[in-house]
């Protein structure tokens, strides 16, 4: 086109009416190195999303919430089944520390990801072996107690080879998911799907074995090679009652979840009051109203101090249940031998905070009042029973002392420990974790590894959380986070990139209808509404290939991946180091980074 | 049709009948309102173009700018402040000989902040390189539109047209909407001779050495001034197409003219009516008004005033230390002339202060009388009545 220039940057120019209007070249400004302007330079990042950091296990939210998108349910199960033992369990019943953290509440509300992983739990492949699980490995591990830490040290260990005996004092294996959780929050045959597909990896489980009184920790260790405790907190605090000796009239609210779980239901008759503001309290509440009782919490402190999770306190409070806060129970009393009860309380007030930063009660003086009741349930805790320990591992403030591997001490075999026995934070999902970590830890002593050099390495953010799938697998799973320890928060989201979406509708039962039985109330998700709520993950930290950074790139220095590659290459030749591909990343997945101490990010 | 409409929806209804394919505006006052229109006209589906917002002028401009490289019709408005802000990217503009037009709604310059008529704004980008027209009428507003992108598109220049604020934007006069058979027939479709091609990649505005730079401006300048000569023309068709006469300059009453006054914008209108009184007095005066500023049309200007013996170039903008720019341009493109006329320099109406029939007659009294032309400027109407005593301290009495 152009006479003034040609492709070997010759100008046969000779006057100005050569000059065509616009002056453009064919040549190239190749030999341009810009690259050497640079004195910052984008990285491919992967940063660890809020949901995993959240995570007390460290559970790849993001990585099988992006396999159900694509639709394959499957593959989302297998991702989950790399870090967890029984997702339609936690699907049902995780506290979701991981919903708190989401990004997408600070847009449009967070995702739904518990119930989407109740989807994938629901889904299976229950009946298959695991692909990832290693050959035996001819050590022997013995799990005392079935609850989630025990199950999941089990679950974890089978996978890296060691054949395991769970030892169950009960007449059905569980723990706490069993004989403390109601069944409207998780229904039986959930429970039983899921450990019938841990049996079937290869986990053996021996009911009605009391470890202590049946056969004692001394013949267990002879008989393995590492052991694993989690025998949780099974003992209720008694509430120092006066005049508390109604008979079966007062008793623990756990006694009374547990006999209602195993069928023979306490029968509390027409008035119930629950002390205490707990999950077990609301959960003792709630199937007390399923069996026809008007119920009533007495409190000491207010709502926002409870303990309980404010949607099952909201739950409670549709389906009729009335609370009593600023109340403090002091005595029992009948008004005549088997007639109805009077509990007397103490009117409170909050005082000054005390050290976990609640305020504490303060009783009111001369203020006292009574409610009715014909059975009073006592939620106020419950201890570890550590007796048949008999006092070979050390033990503090009534828990049971471990490291950070789990391990509790050798006394002749190594022991490691997890759930509500060890002091830590007592929810199904760390219980789950300090089955993952000491599973971890006890391949690492087999193979004379350093576990907590190995743990260390398996971190992902800021919390316990680790990456089991990394460890079992050679090559670890796609995406790795390059930054493990980096968030990728709030801060790092460009949110004016995500379209506003509410989150999926769930249907749920009335409260009336839902009072009358113990069937689950939330509607599942189906494939559809499943595809809708995980189209909403903003895949915070991670690129999915949006081609914001390649589109916004104004030297045209990030490509494409080759082909079958996933992700962008940066040509650092001609990359100048503005930025911007990083600001417009919307999910914080591209990091700048000084030149010098650029880590190998430079392809995605 | 015949519609009652302001000047600067007389510029949206050219927009729309040019089928401009994509608009890139900042508001700003007084031009708002043509783009507001537009956006609207873009949502309605009565114009077919993409409207792209974005956060300055400077970004406009730059858009247009990528729109126009494309080979699309483009166009931005723009007034004041926000044409001093794409003042880079003017340049940028012509250099690229880019048909883009821009209409400007002539605003004072801030501070002190003020938001009507003075020309200064375009007048500070005559060295930029864009064709520069300036209107009197809203009809004039409507069809310089029209003519632009035909003068635009045939010299591969950007063309700025401008006219006054409030007195034209916001003013509502008969304006003759043409037809779209009409307009289509006077400005067909662009073919780009260049643009962006995936077919046929280049690189353009790259580097160019001192062996060619000289002979790329001097190319450009020679493209500018053929402007005058293919404007005259187009002004010639456009008369055919739809009946109304229009030139690089237009004359009034100068056949037999001693003094001419000189003028763009709506000062012209004004000046018209003192012309008219002046000559019931008896006195031999005519109007010249200036429509194309760039490329200066030296030889009509020189033709126009042939004879006369005084021109009184009245400037509704000031460059500080020389003082109007018309004058200055006229009395330069007079002065290789034979028998040049002298030139009288006035300053009138910054900043939206009102030109009178009376203060134009006023000024021409005033050059008449004078022997020949000051160093400075007539600055007409400047108060210079005796300052207020100062108090003490400074202030002034209330």
């Amino acid at each position: 086109m152009s006479k003034c220039s040609d492709r070997n940057g010759i100008y046969p120019f000779r006057s100005w009416r050569d000059i065509t209007p616009m002056l453009s070249s064919v040549g190239t400004m190749r030999h341009n190195r810009t690259g050497s302007w640079r004195f910052v330079k984008p990285v491919y990042a992967d940063r660890v999303p809020p949901c995993q950091n959240a995570c007390p296990s460290g559970n790849d939210i993001e990585g099988w919430i992006r396999l159900l998108q694509q639709g394959d349910r499957e593959g989302a199960w297998w991702h989950l089944k790399r870090e967890e033992p029984f997702p339609a369990i936690l699907g049902r019943v995780c506290f979701r520390f991981c919903e708190a953290a989401c990004n997408r509440s600070t847009i449009d509300g967070c995702l739904n990801i518990r119930h989407l992983e109740r989807y994938v739990g629901d889904g299976g492949p229950h009946e298959a072996d695991a692909p990832f699980r290693r050959p035996e490995n001819g050590k022997r591990l013995a799990v005392v107690g079935s609850g989630p830490a025990g199950m999941s040290a089990a679950y974890f260990a089978r996978l890296l080879g060691f054949s395991v005996t769970v030892f169950e004092r009960l007449a059905k294996p569980g723990g706490i998911l069993r004989v403390g959780i109601p069944a409207y929050r998780l229904p039986r045959e959930v429970l039983e799907r899921e450990f019938s597909s841990l049996r079937r990896l290869g986990v053996e489980i021996r009911t009605g074995v009391s470890v202590g009184d049946d056969i004692g920790l001394g013949p267990l260790a002879a008989d393995h090679d590492y052991l694993f405790l989690a025998t949780g907190c099974h003992q209720p605090i008694r509430l120092p009652l006066e005049g508390a000796s109604a008979g079966d009239r007062v008793l623990p609210a756990l006694d009374f979840l547990r006999r209602s779980a195993e069928g023979r239901p306490h029968r509390p008759g027409g008035r119930v009051v629950v002390v205490g503001g707990g999950n077990t309290a609301i959960d003792a509440a709630r199937t007390a109203v399923r069996l026809g009782c008007a119920v009533t919490v007495v409190y000491r402190r207010t709502r926002p101090e409870m303990p309980a999770h404010d949607w099952e306190v909201e739950e409670a409070l549709q389906e009729g249940i009335d609370f009593r806060f600023l109340a403090a129970p002091i005595r029992v009393e009948a008004e005549a031998e088997g007639g109805p009860l009077r509990l007397v309380c103490t009117e409170m007030t909050l005082g000054d905070p005390g050290p976990d930063g609640r305020r504490r009660p303060v009783p009111v003086a001369d203020r006292t009042f009574e409610i009715a009741a014909d059975t009073v349930l006592t939620a106020i805790g419950e201890e570890a029973d550590l007796v048949y320990l008999a006092d070979r591992l050390q033990t503090e403030s009534g828990f049971l002392a471990v490291a950070a591997d789990q391990s509790a001490g050798a006394p002749g075999i190594p022991v490691y420990a997890g759930g509500d026995m060890i002091g830590a934070e007592r929810t199904v999902i760390h219980a789950v974790a300090h089955g993952k970590r000491a599973a971890v830890a006890m391949d690492c002593h087999r193979r004379g590894l350093d576990p907590a050099t190995v743990l260390d390495g398996l971190a992902v953010g800021t919390g316990t959380g680790i990456r089991f799938a990394d460890y079992i697998e050679a090559a670890p799973l796609s995406p790795v986070h390059r930054e493990p320890r980096s968030v990728a928060g709030p801060d790092r989201i460009v949110a004016d990139y995500f379209r506003r979406v509410p989150p999926t509708p769930v249907a749920v039962r009335s409260p009336e209808a839902r009072r009358g039985d113990f069937d689950p109330y939330e509607e599942p998700f189906n494939s559809s509404t499943a595809a809708a709520e995980a189209k909403r993950c903003l895949h915070c930290g991670r690129c999915t290939e949006c081609d914001n950074c390649r589109i916004f790139c104004p030297d045209l220095s990030i490509h494409k991946a080759t082909e079958g590659g996933f992700g962008y290459t940066v040509d650092y030749a001609y990359c100048k180091g503005c930025g911007i591909c990083s600001t417009e990343c919307p999910r914080g997945a591209i990091s700048m980074v000084a030149e010098d101490a650029a880590a190998d990010g430079s392809q995605r | 049709m015949r519609q009652v409409i302001k000047g600067n929806h007389a510029v949206s209804q050219g927009v729309r009948l040019a089928r401009v394919k994509v608009i890139s505006a900042y508001p700003i006052t007084p031009q708002t309102t043509i783009v507001e229109e537009l956006s609207e006209m873009c949502a309605r589906g009565q114009l077919d173009s993409r409207y792209i917002k974005v956060e300055s002028e400077h970004s406009a401009m730059a858009a247009v700018i990528g729109s126009a490289s494309a080979g699309v019709r483009s166009f931005t408005a723009t007034s004041s402040q926000g044409l001093l802000l794409m003042h880079e990217v003017l340049h940028w503009a012509a250099g690229s000989r880019l048909p883009i037009v821009l209409t400007n709604v002539n605003r004072a310059v801030a501070p002190g902040w003020n938001i009507w008529a003075d020309q200064t704004d375009s007048l500070a980008q005559r060295d930029t390189g864009w064709i520069q027209i300036y209107a009197e009428s809203n009809q004039e507003v409507l069809d310089n539109v029209l003519m632009a992108y035909r003068l635009a598109e045939t010299v591969m220049l950007p063309v700025m047209l401008a006219y006054d604020a409030f007195f034209l934007s916001h003013t509502s006069e008969v304006v003759d909407v043409p037809e779209p058979a009409e307009a289509d027939a006077f400005l067909p479709a662009f073919t780009p001779p260049f643009r962006l091609d995936l077919e046929n990649p280049r690189m353009f505005g790259g580097m160019v050495g001192p062996d060619m730079y000289y002979e790329q401006r001097y190319a450009q300048h020679q493209d500018a001034l053929r402007a005058a000569d293919v404007y005259r023309e187009i002004c010639r068709e456009f008369d055919e197409a739809f009946g109304r006469k229009y030139d690089l300059v237009e004359t009034y009453r100068t056949e037999d003219a001693e003094l001419v006054v000189a003028t763009a914008g709506t000062v012209t209108s004004v000046s018209r009516i003192a012309v008219d009184r002046l000559r019931e007095e008896g006195w031999k005066v005519g109007l010249l008004k200036l429509r194309m500023i760039r490329p200066v049309p030296r030889r009509h200007w020189q033709k126009a005033l042939g004879g006369v013996e005084k021109v009184v170039v009245i400037d509704r903008n000031l460059s500080p230390g020389l003082g109007g720019v018309l004058a200055s341009e006229v009395r330069s493109a007079l002065h290789a002339a034979e028998a040049a006329p002298q030139v009288f320099a006035a300053v009138a109406g910054l900043g939206g202060r009102d030109v009178t029939p009376e203060d134009v007659a006023g000024i021409v009294r005033a050059c008449r009388e004078a022997e020949r032309p000051g160093d400075e400027p007539l600055f007409w109407g400047l108060k210079t009545g005796e300052p207020e005593p100062a108090m003490e301290d400074g202030r002034h009495a209330e």
